[in-house]
Parts: structure tokens; C-alpha cells; sequence
């Protein structure tokens, strides 16, 4: 099967590699991407990390990038037209104090973006540069590819790392291969004033007319601090392919507040990849809510790079009717005195399948690591199904870890107790799931997401027993 | 107001209560006391619904209905409430949540309209000072953290905020200090009404000193064994449950 896709993915890419951006990801660097990835195949759910993933999507799309509606230049030659552009009521609400930056998929969308200015901060859309610069230099549409590269790749302030050769990662080829824009955040300094910014991914086009590519580069200097809420959505009723890539890079003692939020539409195929780097003392909190798309998978890579780095990984997984979550996490303790703190909450209802894979790997060098790792599965429909697998690998003494794992069906003493209150059943279980949650909900420190999140789960929810009464 | 006709239950397979019949008139307070094992806990829980328990033969009925075709929600909007032996910690649930819930299922069902959150509020305020409550557990989650004392004074709470027409105490008593004790049944003694039904199911007398019952009755393997008034009480206590078990053989 894999081999046959892997054809057709290098297939597709010759077909519109000279309309892809070279400001976003050079031809060189697009090359080496498509080259590793027919290398090594694309994943399949006999390799271990990937059993719990709905790979079968991956058969039917097209890899090629959707031509983002509303913008000139179509890099998707011969696609299907584009469904309507989305409009601003179609988007989340804004959140107050947070520059929006949105993408349509995976291309800017000046007319739906709100930046704000910031004197430490810097977000670009390097499409929307290459575009300018073009312009600037007078060369037409479609001019010298040379040209616009060269030009951008020098204004770039971080260099890309190395190709990721983790085999978990190998999905960010396929985004490193067709990516059509990438979001770059950079934060340069301390200042009294948290920078805040929201990214918002919409997926509109079906996968049968093309792929979107989120792409998202942060780095922070030493010291500095930046709050992000990157949100994946979906307009519209298409079975969206999103395949995103985002990397982190915080440097000594920066803090970064991470939000990611998935909530692509119900046909949705979304895999994600994300890695991150963590110089000494760097912070990084990363809470993720994942309840949406049909097939999501989501793979963290995070490596404790410098002495004392903390990382707080936090993620929450609600599926229902034949959804399938999978989150796959690998922490990384590289260097000395690092603390992970781990946190699941999964909750499979309906037929779905909710899984946590969490890895997190001790080096040698890596003495006084810390790591605590808590997952927890809740099993609310009869056909539903939880996987949880901590794993440890631990190559020094000097270490501290300790790992829970549980799943289980709801309370049936709460239950009754909710009742004998005069709740009907429908109350109570969405009382106590919702419950479960609160260990991740919690820890959200923006008051207006979390309003947004608890309605969107409470959202979630509804559904899932509203379902239940029509079935 | 409950009428319990030839009650046969059983749990997991084994019957505990064996013909149990008992009816407490409206405006009443009931004791129910008896030995360890002798179906107490069982009848509390049967009345308000808890699955598990499989009801052989016999009738309930509360108000002229049949109680237990009832779903347990249903009972309980109706006006039955089960103060718990043994309350539940529910940690994300919201006690103040869960209060509020409770009330407006409860006038859902008479078509009334959603409870205001002022007045709410302080009707809650008012009740929790009679409890003795600290204002804080109102933001914490059902019952957690909470010590023994504290979960049975939250039980009160909540029968005091729902108001209910017939009330079953399942040892409400054990596992308080004589200070909580107090606490718990000068709450228990505001809610006594001449339309209003309680049932107090207990090991000991010691409650009955300060919530006085019109009726006491004994029960004794799955069965009452003899009923009488507060006297018996006093009588279980000096003579022992063997003197009624022993005559129950």
C-alpha cells in the first residue's frame, strides 16, 4: 500500500513543484523532503506508533495543495474550483488583546487577519513576503523563482532545522514538500507587555481538490515570552486533508503559552506534527484540544535541550461518533535537571477511538530529570475505545519519573448521586465527563478561551447525546 | 404519603428484604433502626432507586403512584431525597453547579421557571449558615476533600435548598461528633412540616434525642420486627437489638 502511495505523493509533487513558493520552503530543501519521504515510505499502522492512527484517508486525497479561495495564484493547477472564501463570521470569536493572524488553507488571509503592533514581536506570512518583495522589485507575477528566493531566504532570522529524522515525523515531509505559506513568529526580547497572538488554520477545500498545509515556525529569543493559540477549524461541510507542521524553537529562560486547539470538521483528516526545542531554563506550557476532524493524529516531539528546561504538556481528547484521535508525544531529556509534567484526559464515546502514546526518553546525560506522566481514559459508549501506553526509556540513575495510566467507564456511584438529585441522565454523564476534563480545562489561563473551549466541549457533548437519541 | 407493601428485594442474588411493610403518613417522622445486616441501607437505596437492587415482589407507593416504576430522577423531582450514607466526591463538579441543577430540574417538572441566581444564591447563603458551612465549599467540587462531617452536612444543604415532600436519612448520623450531630439534625428540624414525610434510618438512638420521631420501628432480617413510638427507641438502646432479634427468631 505505502509504496504505491509514496509513488503517487512524488507523483503529484513533480506535477506542481514549479508552482510551489520557493519563499516558503526552497526548491533545494523541497527536494530533500520529497527524496526522505520516498525514502521511508510513508507511515502505515503496522509500525508501533502509528497502530491507533486512521492512516486509510491518506489512500483517497490529493497531495497536492488546494489553491487558497480568495487568492491570485493557484499553485494546484487543474483543481476543482474552490468552495467560497470564508468570512469573518465564519471564524471563532476574537479574543481580546490577541493579534489574529489567519490562514485559509494554508495561505495568508490578510482580510481576515488583525495584527497588532508589538515592539519584541514579528509575524510574517512568508508567501505574502515573497509577494511583496516581488512587488517591490517590479517583477511580475510568476517572475524569476531565483530571484524571489534568494531574496527571501536571506531576510529568514532563524534557519530551519535539520530534517526531522524521527520516524514519527515524517508527516512535516510532506508539509515540507508542498507547503504553499508559513506563519513565522519571532519574539526578540523581554518586554513588560506579553505578546499574544492567534493563529487560525481554516480548512475549506475537500480532499479530493487538494491538501492544506498549516505551517508554523516560532522562535523565541532568551528571555523572551510569547502567549499562542493556534486553532485548526474547518468552513464548511468538505472532508478536509490538513496535514500540519509546526515548529518551536525558545531560547534560554523564554516562556512560551502554547494553545492549540483542533476542532476541523467532521470529515476532516488532520495529522500534525510538532516539534520543539528547549534551551536552558526555557518554559513551555503546550495544552492541546483535540475534538474535531474524523481522523486526527497528532505527533509532539519535544527535545529538553539545555539544563532546567520545563515543559508542561497537557492535552485533552474528546471523540465521539466513528472518530478516531490518536496523539502520539515524545519528550526528549537531553540535558540535566529538566521537568516534564504530562497530562491526559481522553474521553471515547460512540464508536470513536481515543489514544494516548506517550514516550518520554531519559538520555545519559540527562541526570536529575523529573518527569511526571498522568493518563487517563474514560470509556462512555459501549463500542468506543481507549488506548493508553506510557512508555519510559531511561539511560541514567539520577532520575525521577513516575507514570499513571487508567481507563474506566464513568462512576456508577456519582452517577446514581447525580440522579437521586433529580439530573437526568443525559445531564449527568455530560456533568461528569465534562468533569474528567477539568485537570486539562483548568489549566487554561486565558479566561475568555477557556469560556470558548468549555462551550465548544459542552458543544461536543450535546451532540454526542443528541446522536444517541436519534440511533 | 409512602405506603411499602410486602417488600421482597434482593442484591446480587440474595433477598434482604423479606415482606417489608411500613407506611409513614404525611407529616410524619419515622425511625427505622435495626442491627447491621438487617436491610436498612437497602430500603433507603431502594427508595430512591439505586440500580442494583431487584425488587421480587411487593409495592411502593408514594403519594398514590407507584415509586418504583419511577426512574431515580424522576423520584427525585418528584420530592423523594436520599441523604447518603456514604456522600460522593465528584472533583469538577461544582457543588454550587449541582445545587442549582437539582432545583431547576426539580421546577422543570412542576413548569416553573429556571430558578433566579440571585435569590438562588441567597436562599443558599442563608441555608449554609444554619449548617455551619464555610461559603468557600460552595466553589469546590461535590463533596471534595470534604471530611465526614462536612459530607453530611452538605447532604442537609441540599435537602434544606430542594425542599423535598419525603426525605430518607441513611445514617446521616454516623461518623459525626456531637457538635455535628447538633448541626445536622437542627437542619434536619427546620425542614418538619405537617406536609412533609421524613424517614430516618440509623443504628443508634442517639439521633433520635434531637430529631424526636412520631414512630419507631425495628427492623430485623429484611423485616419490621415491631414498631411503637420514640419509647422503643429508648428501650433498643437499654435492652440491646438482641432482645428484638431474639424474638424475630
Amino acid at each position: 500500500m505505502s509504496t504505491a502511495l509514496s509513488q503517487r505523493v512524488l507523483h503529484e509533487y513533480a506535477a506542481v513543484r514549479d508552482s510551489l513558493p520557493a519563499g516558503v520552503v526552497s526548491p533545494e530543501r523541497r527536494q530533500e523532503a520529497i527524496q526522505a519521504l520516498a525514502a521511508r515510505d510513508l507511515p502505515t499502522t503496522r509500525e508501533e506508533n502509528w497502530r491507533y492512527t486512521n492512516l486509510r484517508p491518506l489512500e483517497r486525497v490529493r497531495f497536492a495543495p488546494a489553491a487558497a479561495p480568495g487568492s491570485a495564484s493557484s499553485p494546484a493547477s487543474g483543481a476543482a474550483p474552490a468552495a467560497a472564501p470564508p468570512c469573518a463570521s465564519d471564524l471563532p470569536a476574537r479574543l481580546e488583546g490577541f493579534a489574529r493572524y489567519t490562514f485559509v488553507d494554508g495561505a495568508f488571509a490578510p482580510e481576515l487577519s488583525w495584527p497588532v503592533e508589538h515592539a519584541a514581536l514579528s509575524v510574517r506570512s512568508l508567501r505574502r513576503d515573497a509577494e511583496q518583495h516581488r512587488a517591490a522589485q517590479g517583477t511580475p507575477e510568476g517572475g524569476s523563482q531565483a530571484h524571489s528566493r534568494s531574496a527571501t531566504v536571506t531576510r529568514l532570522p532563524h534557519a530551519l532545522p535539520a530534517l526531522s529524522t524521527l520516524p514519527e515525523a515524517r508527516l512535516a515531509l510532506l508539509n515540507e514538500a508542498f507547503a504553499t505559506d508559513a506563519a513565522v513568529i519571532h519574539v526578540s526580547g523581554a518586554t513588560a507587555e506579553l505578546p499574544r497572538v492567534e493563529l487560525v488554520f481554516v480548512a475549506v477545500a475537500g480532499a479530493d481538490s487538494g491538501a492544506s498545509y498549516p505551517r508554523v515556525q516560532v522562535a523565541l529569543d532568551p528571555g523572551s515570552r510569547l502567549m499562542l493559540i493556534e486553532r485548526h477549524v474547518s468552513v464548511g461541510a468538505g472532508a478536509n486533508f490538513i496535514n500540519a507542521s509546526v515548529h518551536v524553537d525558545i531560547g534560554r529562560g523564554a516562556n512560551l503559552s502554547h494553545y492549540r486547539l483542533q476542532q476541523t470538521g467532521a470529515r476532516a483528516t488532520w495529522l500534525d506534527t510538532l516539534s520543539a526545542v528547549l534551551a536552558a531554563d526555557a518554559r513551555y506550557g503546550l495544552l492541546t484540544i483535540n475534538i474535531g476532524g474524523l481522523s486526527a493524529r497528532s505527533t509532539i516531539h519535544a527535545k529538553m535541550a539545555g539544563p532546567g528546561a520545563q515543559l508542561t504538556l497537557s492535552v485533552a481528547a474528546l471523540g465521539d461518533r466513528q472518530q478516531v484521535l490518536d496523539n502520539f508525544a515524545l519528550v526528549e531529556h537531553i540535558a540535566p535537571r529538566a521537568r516534564t509534567e504530562q497530562t491526559f484526559r481522553g474521553i471515547g464515546s460512540g464508536r470513536a477511538r481515543v489514544a494516548f502514546n506517550g514516550k518520554i526518553a531519559v538520555r545519559e546525560a540527562a541526570a536529575g530529570t523529573d518527569s511526571r506522566q498522568s493518563l487517563r481514559g474514560l470509556l462512555a459508549g459501549p463500542e468506543a475505545e481507549i488506548d493508553l501506553r506510557p512508555q519510559l526509556e531511561i539511560y541514567t540513575d539520577d532520575v525521577r519519573c513516575s507514570h499513571g495510566a487508567t481507563a474506566g467507564k464513568l462512576d456508577d456511584n456519582m452517577l446514581f448521586y447525580l440522579l437521586s438529585r433529580g439530573l437526568s441522565p443525559e445531564v449527568a454523564q455530560r456533568l461528569l465527563k465534562w468533569a474528567f476534563l477539568e485537570d486539562v480545562v483548568s489549566k487554561i489561563e486565558v479566561p475568555d478561551l477557556r469560556r470558548q473551549i468549555e462551550h465548544d466541549l459542552a458543544g461536543q457533548m450535546a451532540d454526542a447525546a443528541a446522536l444517541k437519541e436519534l440511533l | 404519603m409512602l405506603k411499602i407493601e410486602n417488600l421482597h428485594v434482593k442484591v446480587d442474588g440474595k433477598e434482604i428484604l423479606k415482606g417489608l411493610t411500613l407506611a409513614v403518613p404525611t407529616g410524619e417522622v419515622h425511625a427505622v433502626m435495626g442491627p447491621n445486616g438487617s436491610g436498612k441501607s437497602t430500603l433507603a437505596n431502594v427508595l430512591a432507586g439505586r440500580p442494583g437492587y431487584e425488587v421480587t415482589a411487593g409495592s411502593v407507593t408514594f403519594e398514590g403512584r407507584d415509586l418504583l416504576a419511577l426512574a431515580p430522577e424522576e423520584r427525585a423531582r418528584d420530592g423523594v431525597f436520599l441523604g447518603f450514607q456514604y456522600p460522593v466526591e465528584i472533583p469538577g463538579v461544582n457543588n454550587v453547579y449541582l445545587l442549582k441543577a437539582a432545583v431547576n430540574a426539580a421546577r422543570k417538572h412542576k413548569g416553573l421557571p429556571e430558578v433566579d441566581a440571585f435569590e438562588f444564591l441567597t436562599l443558599v447563603r442563608e441555608k449554609m449558615r444554619l449548617m455551619r458551612m464555610e461559603e468557600s465549599m460552595l466553589s469546590r467540587g461535590v463533596n471534595e476533600g470534604f471530611s465526614g462531617g462536612e459530607k453530611k452536612r452538605n447532604e442537609i444543604l441540599q435537602m434544606l435548598v430542594l425542599e423535598p415532600r419525603l426525605a430518607i436519612l441513611d445514617e446521616t448520623d454516623s461518623g459525626l461528633d456531637i457538635d455535628a450531630l447538633k448541626i445536622v439534625a437542627n437542619g434536619v428540624n427546620t425542614l418538619r412540616s405537617p406536609e412533609r414525610s421524613l424517614v430516618l434510618v440509623t443504628h443508634y438512638q442517639r439521633l433520635l434525642d434531637y430529631i424526636v420521631p412520631d414512630h419507631v420501628h425495628v427492623l430485623v432480617k429484611g423485616r419490621i420486627a415491631r414498631s411503637g413510638d420514640k419509647s422503643l427507641a429508648l428501650e433498643l438502646e437499654r435492652r440491646g437489638y438482641d432482645w428484638v432479634t431474639g424474638e424475630a427468631a
